[in-house]
């Protein structure tokens, strides 16, 4: 197995006007390709914050960052942009669509930023996928106009759409009832079964949290 | 230029609202800086005119506004002994204008007269584009030589001659086209330097000793309210403005050159200093209620913008279309600024409002396109500052929060 990701974090600080705190103190990760990997812990502890870092959202840190074999912090931000389209996947909550946009050209988004290479293979892509999640009946549709399911669906459409190396799912299931939540389980784990995908999961949810590979639990600064 | 059409119709179209609030702020500011600009321009222009009169051992007559006349008493009498008594102890240069005289021409405007005698065209150094200077030394019962406005060259081109009723000499006069003045020629009023009359149709007739001496009271009189007397003294000056109450009942003002000076410097100076300060005070209030218009948008439109970079759009690419948004939004501004300053232009075309008329692309001139340039300027700052503070905005929310606002 590939190290896809070794991750070594001093710390992390976030500075307001009054205070400052400091979280993933000596955090270190290092992930396989292909592991599921479950982030728990309470509220504040950085789990979205280590998703961010992980995800290339954030390098205001200390620390050192190893991707797909490459320091981080020598990429421009174009570089970070183009992985982000091409590399890594979000899955985030259903409330992250453009809601001007119909659940298709939101599914499409990432294919905006890709180029014009390969148009062809991304419509197929699109085809499958949307067939597979089973959201063909509201491709047309706005955000406003779907259930919380779907556009959840959607929100995960978009973030596998471009058959990314790693997926980054933060609180996915979080405000879904119990059938969209297993479906979305489902969606995720069978990424990394028929493509040897990287999942790793923000969630409060213990559940959800083993059935993952390995469980990390982060522990709020004191 | 996809992702750029993208951004247009998906996003910032969709709140239209506040591309119109911005294309009206910006309106306001490229407004404001235009007139400023343009008034500071037309003012130096005029200045730089004024000072070819203005030098030392100059005095330029001005009617004392205190002075009580009475116009209707004033005799071709008493202006003759004045003329008499400036030919006999002075050189003065003699300017009058804003006789009309309908001449047919393809424009069909009314004609404009203007008048100098030969130190005030030596001294204004007219630009020519065809022709010769003026000839001074003529007899006006045969062919009179003068300059024409770029208006009437077709019509009346260099050699040709122009038979009028002249309403001056009272008399049928022959003019022979010396020469064509460049086009937009113009003449600043002394006392108001950012006023200013253009020659496009205007007739310049040379005007003599015995010429002035032959004119009715109008050109004569007229001619007085703003004669400079050249190389002369304080002492002089004195005798001539005694000479001109005695016979004319009138009290005129001769200013030298340090006075001249001092009005401008009190009245124009100043003045410019009041609406360059105005002007910025404007511009850094209008820019500061188009930051927090875009500090609004930002807020309004940071889940479209953040989901975005999700997915791949990075921080230059989304500044470039920042850039590119403001600066159609700033093209859509100078258009209208451009419209606006046409329309006013080709009005005066449109009024056959003959001293007003100007030449150029669009009818625009020189200090249009110069205060056209310093609005592009002004928006190019603001547009920096705008699109830095909507990137400083974005950058500050975590992208993850962004994405779920």
């Amino acid at each position: 197995m590939t190290k896809i990701i070794d991750l070594k974090i001093k710390e992390k600080i976030y500075k307001s006007k009054k205070s400052q705190l400091s979280i993933l103190n000596n955090f270190n990760l290092e992930v396989n390709t292909g592991e599921k990997i479950a982030i728990v812990g309470k509220s504040g502890a950085g789990k979205s914050s280590l998703l961010n870092i992980i995800g290339l959202l954030d390098r205001n840190y200390d620390g050192e960052y190893t991707l797909f074999g490459s320091q981080t912090d020598h990429l421009l931000t174009s570089e970070l942009a183009q992985w982000r389209n091409q590399r890594i996947g979000f899955v985030l909550q259903e409330s992250a669509l453009i809601d001007s946009l119909t659940i298709e050209d939101n599914i499409k988004l990432p294919f905006l930023y890709a180029g014009s290479e390969k148009e062809s293979l991304r419509q197929e892509a699109f085809e499958t996928v949307t067939n597979a999640i089973e959201i063909k009946h509201i491709l047309k549709k706005k955000p406003l106009e779907c259930s919380g399911g779907e556009k959840a669906r959607a929100v995960f459409a978009r973030g596998i759409i471009m058959n990314p190396q790693i997926i980054l799912a933060d609180e996915p299931t979080a405000s879904l009832d119990v059938e969209n939540r297993e479906r979305i389980v489902n969606l995720l784990f069978r990424m990394n079964k028929e493509f040897n995908t990287t999942i790793i999961t923000v969630t409060h949810d213990l559940e959800i949290a083993n059935c993952h590979d390995r469980v990390i639990h982060l522990e709020r600064s004191k | 230029m996809k992702i750029f059409k993208f951004f247009i119709s998906k996003i910032f179209l969709r709140k239209a609202i506040l591309g119109i609030s911005m294309i009206l702020l910006l309106c306001m500011a490229n407004y404001i800086t235009f007139i400023a600009a343009r008034s500071i321009l037309s003012t130096f222009q005029g200045y730089q005119e004024t000072k070819c009169i203005n030098q030392e051992g100059n005095y330029i007559a001005n009617l004392d506004p205190d002075s009580d006349i009475d116009i209707d008493a004033i005799g071709e009498d008493g202006t003759q002994v004045v003329y008499d008594y400036l030919n006999k102890n002075f050189n003065y240069a003699f300017y009058t204008d804003g006789f009309m005289a309908s001449i047919p021409n393809i424009n069909d405007m009314e004609i404009s007269l203007s008048y100098m005698n030969e130190e005030y065209y030596k001294l204004n150094q007219f630009e020519l584009s065809q022709g010769t200077d003026l000839d001074f030394d003529y007899q006006f019962d045969k062919e009179i030589p003068v300059l024409l406005g770029k208006g009437l060259s077709k019509t009346y081109p260099v050699g040709s001659t122009i038979k009028i009723e002249e309403s001056v000499l009272d008399r049928p006069l022959t003019l022979k086209v010396q020469g064509i003045l460049k086009q937009n020629a113009y003449h600043s009023n002394y006392y108001a330097p950012n006023s200013k009359t253009y020659y496009n149709f205007s007739i310049l007739v040379p005007a003599n000793e015995k010429f002035i001496h032959h004119a009715n009271i109008d050109l004569q009189w007229n001619g007085l309210m703003d004669v400079t007397i050249l190389e002369t003294t304080k002492e002089k000056i004195a005798d001539l403005s005694d000479v001109i109450e005695d016979n004319l009942g009138a009290k005129f003002n001769f200013f030298s050159q340090k006075e001249n000076y001092d009005y401008f410097n009190e009245y124009y100076v100043h003045s410019l200093k009041i609406i360059a300060v105005i002007t910025l005070a404007l511009l850094v209030i209008i820019t500061c209620l188009a930051i927090w218009n875009v500090l609004v948008s930002v807020r309004l439109m940071l889940k479209d913008f953040t989901i975005n970079l999700l997915v791949g759009l990075s921080y230059s690419k989304l500044r470039k279309i920042f850039y590119s948004y403001f600066g159609i939004l700033s093209f859509i501004n100078l258009m209208v600024i451009f419209a606006f300053t046409a329309s006013n232009r080709y009005g005066c075309w449109l009024r056959k409002d003959a001293t007003f008329v100007t030449y150029g692309l669009f009818s625009l001139i020189g200090m249009d396109w110069l205060a056209l340039l310093v609005v592009a300027f002004s928006d190019v700052v603001i547009g920096i500052i705008i699109v830095e503070n909507m990137l400083r905005e974005i950058k500050k929310v975590p992208i993850s929060l962004g994405v779920l606002q």
